[in-house]
């Protein structure tokens, strides 16, 4: 329970730099923001629109196996796009962005506490939390919709080439009921997926980085469990997200 | 409470790590322009003591004051204001890794003065020359040396002129004449900008050439106080075996003696 605590604690500190800082004399670091913005985004995006391609060919590929028995092909368009705006595109980039940056997060911070750098910045009297874990939360924060629109796109054309290439399907009635299929709602509720996703991602990572304790095995213990609390907090979100927007939206 | 010329009061300062009591009633007082030399063997809770200074640990009990004020009972935001009035030099620099040694130095007139970035790093050069690291701006803390990147931490420590520098071995691992230059350094920012200085070290000569004032820390307590000469002039044997540096005397070396085969076989 201490834990969720000052997990909290750290959330509600970097948010408050985030709003506050400015009125205080002391403002998040814009350099330091866009540095993480390329690191931490910008290099994701092939990874995420590779995995995204995959997952939009195999998704058309099981789904046709069904709709095919019934001469339904047409549904393969609205099925992979549908999916990829709702549900797996914005999941696909979490889970690219948990692998890769939550865990380069906690590295950095828990190597940083390991040889006493954090220590040494509370004595400087500058709060690493303004310092390292606001820039982290808001680049993160910042490039997330847009990788997950990435995801998206990557994913419904490789719905598009099996379409196209294997179910014989026309490029242009292919993309005319790809976007026909989707609703404002769709891409909406997505891109709000992807904000929380991003939210939970970088403070679930600086949270580990910062509380390592423990030289280097402390820094390998505190990645995994990183990677793993943010793929679970990824997916217990989503659960929640999807039945509140199916209820309420 | 501080009385005027006191920088640094510590009152009756008591931790406990696991049951053993690290720090063991510890008092003692600082006045404005004095150098206070903790010195103490390894393990005996000098940099414990230290530590609590600064803020980081809290004790169990006892107090200490700083320019009025009492700490160990601070919330963050109060604390932060007190520190800025600190320059601390860690025992292995304290130097973030991901940024250079200019922008080490940097760091600390950047994020708490609003000067101009031509003027920040004219500050920093200034201060680099100082400590004889001209020219050394760009290199990153991995391409230093041991000694450098304590010299550098020396530079970050009193880039904002701070009231009270507190220096945790700042001159182990120096060559002798680095070693000089450093105690000079202490001893001109002291006498010359009205510093107030703490500094933990278990090199004598260094120790005797710039304390105004020196306690010795023994199993968490301090056996002995006193200026330099009245230290030199004591006759207590843990004093007089740690100054001098003999081997044989009281101070427990923890070697098994008579038992020592015993002790191998098991």
């Amino acid at each position: 329970m201490n834990a969720v605590a000052d997990y909290l604690s750290l959330v509600g500190r970097a948010i408050f730099w985030l709003a506050f800082g400015p009125f205080r004399r002391k403002p998040v670091r814009s350099a330091a923001v866009f540095t993480q913005l390329t690191l931490l985004g910008i290099r994701s995006i092939p990874m995420i629109a590779l995995l995204s391609f995959f997952m939009g060919l195999v998704l058309a590929m099981q789904s046709a196996y069904q709709l095919s028995k019934l001469g339904a092909n047409d549904y393969v368009a609205f099925l992979t796009t549908v999916a990829f705006f709702r549900e797996i595109g914005p999941l696909f980039a979490a889970i690219v962005l948990a692998s890769r940056c939550g865990s380069a997060i906690t590295a950095e911070l828990g190597t940083m506490k390991a040889a006493e750098e954090i220590e040494a910045l509370e004595v400087m009297a500058i709060d690493p939390v303004r310092y390292l874990v606001s820039p982290r939360l808001l680049a993160v924060t910042l490039i997330m919709p847009s990788l997950a629109i990435i995801a998206d796109f990557t994913g419904s054309f490789g719905g598009w080439v099996f379409g196209t290439a294997s179910l014989g399907m026309d490029s242009t009635h292919y993309i005319n009921l790809a976007v026909d299929s989707l609703v404002q709602k769709d891409i909406l509720t997505g891109l709000c997926k992807a904000i929380i996703y991003a939210v939970l991602v970088s403070t679930i990572a600086c949270y580990h980085g910062m509380a390592v304790t423990g030289g280097a095995e402390g820094v390998g213990r505190a990645t995994t469990a990183s990677v793993v609390s943010s793929l679970i907090a990824i997916l217990s979100a989503d659960v929640v997200m999807t039945a509140a927007f199916y209820v309420f939206v | 409470m501080t009385t005027a010329a006191e920088t640094l009061r510590v009152q009756n300062l008591v931790k406990s790590f696991g049951g053993r009591r690290v720090l063991d009633d510890i008092s003692f007082s600082v006045r404005r322009g004095e150098i206070l030399v903790i010195m103490g063997g390894s393990g005996c809770g000098k940099s414990t003591l230290l530590r609590h200074l600064i803020g980081v640990l809290k004790p169990d009990s006892g107090e200490i004051w700083i320019e009025g004020e009492e700490t160990t009972r601070m919330k963050n935001d109060s604390l932060a204001r007190v520190r800025r009035k600190f320059g601390m030099l860690f025992q292995s620099g304290g130097l973030l890794n991901s940024m250079t040694v200019g922008e080490n130095v940097a760091l600390p007139i950047k994020e708490h003065s609003r000067v101009d970035d031509n003027i920040a790093s004219l500050m920093v050069k200034m201060k680099l020359e100082l400590v004889g690291l001209t020219g050394f701006e760009n290199l990153r803390p991995a391409e230093i040396s041991g000694g450098m990147k304590k010299r550098v931490g020396l530079a970050r420590a009193i880039a904002l002129d701070p009231t009270i520098l507190f220096s945790d071995e700042p001159t182990s691992g120096l060559d002798p004449v680095m070693t000089a230059v450093v105690d000079t350094l202490t001893l001109d920012l002291v006498h010359k900008l009205g510093m107030t200085a703490v500094v933990v070290t278990h090199d004598m000569t260094s120790a005797f050439r710039i304390a105004s004032k020196m306690i010795m820390l023994f199993q968490g307590k301090i056996i002995a106080q006193g200026t330099p000469d009245e230290i030199r002039a004591s006759d207590n044997p843990v004093l007089k075996q740690f100054v001098d540096g003999q081997a044989d005397g009281p101070i427990p070396l923890r070697l098994s003696k008579g038992d020592y085969l015993k002790h191998l076989i098991g």
